[in-house]
């Protein structure tokens, strides 16, 4: 294809999104914490669903999934049974984080283990390596752009070239105007994917299986490879226990992003009611799909499978539709990507930088709107543009820690009794087995890495926090009663009473 | 301090948990394993039919909650 149409409509995209982000400052002083950290937690339902919508929607959903239903076949359904978990999570844990920060003034992940467990080492020490799985995700989705732009232009924006245009796009508009842009720029994101992903899925059933109805694509599927329609699926290599512990594992592993995200609504009623119907936006990856199960008569020969959908644009659409899918696919890539930055660079200046030079909150502050500019430049960049071909096994490796860190979670949530060392333990041994189960043997018995390391992970926190000292009571009270406000209510009452008998 | 572990505290919050569960077990295996069928159904594979259903299950029973939440704030 030689048409300028697709670039010039992917790069009015781009447009669109830097105008979107530097509006999104507008009267407000970005230095702070609380603004460029967390959109003065002013966010309401409808920006809230499409900021975390779009924020879980990534290139996977214009490359990676038609790619995986090319290859493997409906075992790709899994991804959104555990997005609609998410939604659950974001339900329930989501209201009770946003109260620990509006009461506590937590911006950050790392901010509220480090109080809850009174360790600014071990907050520190959860952001730090947290952002070794957020800042692979980030390079990730960093050369899903460029790929795009390095497509869209025909071959004439080479890779080098696309990672310095979107990281610049990006930087831009999150330094002017932080969270904020994050907010506005995913929710024109988020309304754009759901439209191309329509059109393009609907177009593909049209031309390929004979009309919009995606019954006869899959039909017809059904009577030349129905090992496509079941699991372990068409390479039999996802398993019910593979597609089980991924689900829990991805449901389990608590990004900062989303964290941030959560900390970001007006209110906790503002959290449930956008997670109530954030599962229904899962609907943009089912015509995807099917691009990719139609690309399985009409592209045999590919030889790479995530770029289905891509090729068949290319060599079969017409061009206002290819340059729709750029615009679709970049907008995922730059939606999942910014929020990652963004928690990466508010991460560092607060829970590393913060405690460790004891900064005010006004330089940490400032500190992390400055810190979003060499994260960029001498981290993502470079890697990006180095493209390492073992980064989706860093990935893997780190969203395999992310999960690690559920102890800390459930010591903040449910347990009293959590310890500071017992969290510690179970990181650190839950890591050392993701690591070796991810590197040396890999998913034994078909069971996620991950899952592993929490097998080995729970017992040892529990155990040792149960041989450590606890936080104080004062810590201890202030938490439950967000996390458990009736049983700290109980509790209050019934001292209360002791007291007066 | 006496140690506890949260759990809900109502019978409300006892059904809003089970529902909870019961959601994420029908992801899962075993259950997935009984639409592991090479069917089409309404237009697509069994399989995805479920994955849509746990869907708007879940949307639905958070609406619930959402309900039951606002009449007790503080249902654990």
């Amino acid at each position: 294809m030689t048409s300028s149409v697709p670039i010039i409509m992917t790069l009015a995209y781009l447009g669109v999104a830097i105008f979107l982000g530097l509006r999104a400052r507008t009267g407000r002083s970005m230095n702070s914490l609380e603004e460029w950290g967390v959109a003065g937690r002013s966010m309401g339902p409808v920006t809230l669903y499409l900021l975390i919508a779009a924020g879980s929607v990534s290139a996977y959903t214009f490359m990676g999934a038609p790619g995986w239903a090319y290859t493997k076949g409906v075992a790709v359904f899994y991804v959104v049974i555990y997005l609609s978990y998410l939604a659950l999570v974001a339900w329930y844990f989501g209201p009770k984080v946003w109260a620990f920060g509006r009461r506590f003034g937590h911006v950050t992940q790392g901010a509220a283990i480090a109080d809850r467990y009174e360790s600014s080492l071990l907050g520190a020490l959860a952001a730090g390596v947290m952002s070794i799985a957020s800042l692979a995700y980030a390079v990730l989705q960093t050369i899903g752009a460029a790929y795009i732009l390095h497509v869209m232009s025909a071959g004439r924006l080479p890779i080098w070239v696309g990672v310095l245009v979107v990281l610049s796009c990006i930087a831009l508009y999150l330094y002017a105007s932080g969270q904020r842009a994050i907010g506005i720029t995913n929710a024109f994101q988020g309304v754009l994917m759901l439209a191309v992903a329509w059109a393009i899925g609907l177009w593909a059933s049209q031309r390929f299986g004979g009309g919009l109805w995606f019954g006869d694509v899959f039909t017809t599927l059904r009577e030349r490879d129905p090992a496509f329609l079941t699991l372990p699926g068409a390479q039999g290599d996802m398993s019910f226990a593979f597609w089980t512990t991924s689900i829990i594992v991805s449901m389990l592993s608590f990004m900062p992003p989303v964290w941030t995200q959560w900390m970001s609504a007006s209110s906790a009623r503002t959290i449930r009611r956008s997670a109530t119907w954030l599962p229904s936006y899962y609907v943009v990856i089912l015509p995807m799909v099917v691009v990719g199960f139609i690309g399985i008569y009409s592209l045999p020969e590919l030889a790479r499978a995530d770029t289905v959908a891509l090729e068949l644009a290319m060599q079969q659409m017409p061009v206002w539709l290819v340059g729709l899918l750029g615009a679709g696919t970049l907008a995922a890539s730059m939606s999942s990507c910014e929020p990652f930055l963004h928690s990466v660079a508010l991460s560092y200046a607060k829970d590393i930088a913060q405690p460790a030079f004891k900064l005010s909150d006004a330089v940490a502050g400032k500190l992390a709107r400055r810190l979003l500019l060499p994260i960029m430049a001498l981290i993502v960049a470079p890697v990006a543009i180095a493209e390492p071909s073992n980064l989706v096994m860093i990935l893997l490796v780190g969203l395999g820690f992310a999960t690690q860190v559920l102890p800390a979670f459930i010591g903040m949530f449910f347990w009293t009794r959590a310890s500071k060392l017992g969290v510690l333990s179970g990181i650190v041994v839950g890591f050392i087995v993701t690591l070796l189960f991810t590197l040396v043997w890999r998913n034994p018995l078909g069971i996620h890495a991950g899952f592993w390391g929490l097998v080995v992970n729970l017992p040892v926190f529990v155990m040792v926090s149960c041989l450590t000292r606890p936080a104080s009571t004062a810590v201890i009270t202030r938490f439950f009663a967000i996390a458990a406000p009736t049983r700290s209510r109980l509790n209050a009452e019934s001292k209360d009473l002791a007291s007066r008998g | 301090m006496k140690h506890y572990i949260v759990r809900p505290t109502t019978g409300r919050g006892w059904g809003l948990t089970l529902a909870f569960v019961v959601l994420i077990a029908a992801g899962i295996w075993p259950v997935i394993g009984w639409f592991n069928r090479a069917c089409v159904v309404l237009g697509l594979p069994l399989i995805a039919v479920w994955a849509y259903v746990i869907v708007f299950a879940c949307c639905g029973v958070m609406a619930i909650g959402n309900r039951l939440v606002e009449r007790s704030c503080d249902d654990e």
